[in-house]
């Protein structure tokens, strides 16, 4: 039982068998892997069969979907009450341009609350974010410099059994997106 | 019947190749928000999330295929299996909670590379080309362990709560072996019905010509990324 009982292939098949592996590697990655994940495309197959959009960088897919607003970013000032029930938690999202800056000011009925206060690129369909503060408080204030176009925002969880009112007050250029 | 059977084992082998894109490095955005918010023990959603790395983690279910590619009784199965488990189980926990950090890049072009050796050696090219058979339950602990730093690396990208860790990783750490095991059942159903025909035999040379070549395409995949990123 120590042994696995397997055919000894000959010689000839053996050099076969590694050459062909190594050929379909080497051809598949270059062709099909690398453009897909990289956008590295040596033979331009991967341009040919549309591969490489995979990892375009976002610039052309980003104009259209937030394009019609972009003149109407004022300075404004809101205050807003969400509520988070027991154990759980939301987000409230502000669509800022690149260099706008938001003042916050938010505070809980006294109870702390897990916060994520994070933005993600317009038109990323990835999933990134990029994270500016985070911690557990029952109140944070300050001003932000967005980094990159996008929705802008935090991420509040309640860990407690009761439920928590968050009062958030903002100041700037922006517009509201609101519950996510 | 046998074309049957065959069609069963390709649509399977298909499954697993085509679940790899989306999941190639990690895990997706709803996983990775929920890692990121964490704070405390939550068993239910590491089980699950071991269990998923698992199921669409097509490197280790690679691996797996090869090792038990050939062997026949279910005693051997459990047995390398388990030696499997037990090498990954290792140093996904020293991993996490010593917080060695290995470049993921490289430890999964070497899970490429330990998906190379097994279509090797299930060729029988050591015994051939070098003359000497590796202890192939050895291997099966040795390569166990990287895979397991692979999925210490995935868990690290996340600095998850101090406070107990050990009893996330070990709900994540369950839900890897259930995952496994789930995986393991429908490769062994493919394979045993393939293994009634005589294709099986004409055939396993080019699968583990092609499992050869999935492991060096996982290989150079991750080592340009290393290049390029790392």
């Amino acid at each position: 039982m120590n042994k696995i009982e397997h055919p000894i292939q000959p010689l000839s098949s053996l050099i076969k068998a590694l050459a062909l592996a190594s050929i379909l590697a080497i051809v598949i990655l270059i062709t099909v892997v690398l453009p897909a994940e990289y956008g590295i495309d040596p033979t331009g197959f991967g341009k040919a069969m549309g591969l490489t959009v995979l990892t375009a960088p976002d610039e052309k897919t980003v104009k259209p979907t937030m394009a019609a607003c972009e003149d109407t970013e004022s300075e404004r000032e809101d205050a807003v009450k969400l509520l988070l029930p027991a154990y759980s938690g939301l987000e409230y999202k502000f669509f800022l341009k690149k260099g706008a800056t938001l003042e916050y000011s938010w505070k809980t009925d006294g109870q702390s609350v897990y916060f994520d206060f994070h933005g993600e690129p317009q038109g990323d369909t990835t999933g990134y974010f990029k994270s500016y503060k985070e911690s557990s408080l029952s109140a944070d204030s300050g001003s932000k410099d967005m980094p990159f176009v996008g929705s802008h925002g935090w991420y509040w969880k309640n860990e407690s059994k009761s439920p928590v009112t968050v009062y958030l007050e903002t100041k700037g250029q922006y517009q509201v997106i609101g519950l996510r | 019947m046998f074309k049957v059977a065959n069609m069963f084992v390709s649509v399977l082998l298909l499954c697993v190749f085509s679940s790899s894109v989306a999941f190639a490095h990690g895990v997706d955005a709803n996983t990775e928000r929920f890692l990121l918010a964490n704070e405390g023990v939550a068993i239910g959603p590491f089980l699950y999330i071991g269990a998923k790395h698992m199921v669409t983690g097509y490197d280790h279910l690679l691996f797996l295929l090869g090792v038990i590619f050939f062997l026949f009784r279910k005693r051997e199965v459990l047995l390398y299996v388990s030696l499997f488990t037990v090498g990954h189980s290792i140093t996904l926990f020293l991993g996490v909670l010593n917080n060695i950090s290995v470049d993921p890049y490289l430890i999964d072009a070497i899970i490429g590379l330990s998906i190379v050796y097994k279509g090797f050696d299930n060729l029988g090219g050591f015994k051939r080309l070098f003359g000497f058979q590796p202890n192939t339950q050895i291997a099966v602990v040795v390569f166990g362990l990287f895979h397991g730093f692979g999925l210490a690396t995935k868990i690290q990208d996340f600095a998850l709560p101090k406070t107990d860790l050990w009893k996330n990783l070990l709900a994540f750490n369950v839900g890897v072996e259930l995952g496994q095991f789930l995986a393991l059942v429908f490769i062994l159903i493919g394979l045993s019905f393939w293994r009634r025909h005589r294709s099986f035999y004409s055939f396993s040379n080019i699968t583990n010509t092609f499992l050869m070549t999935a492991g060096l395409i996982l290989f150079g995949y991750q080592m340009v990324g290393y290049s390029v990123y790392g």
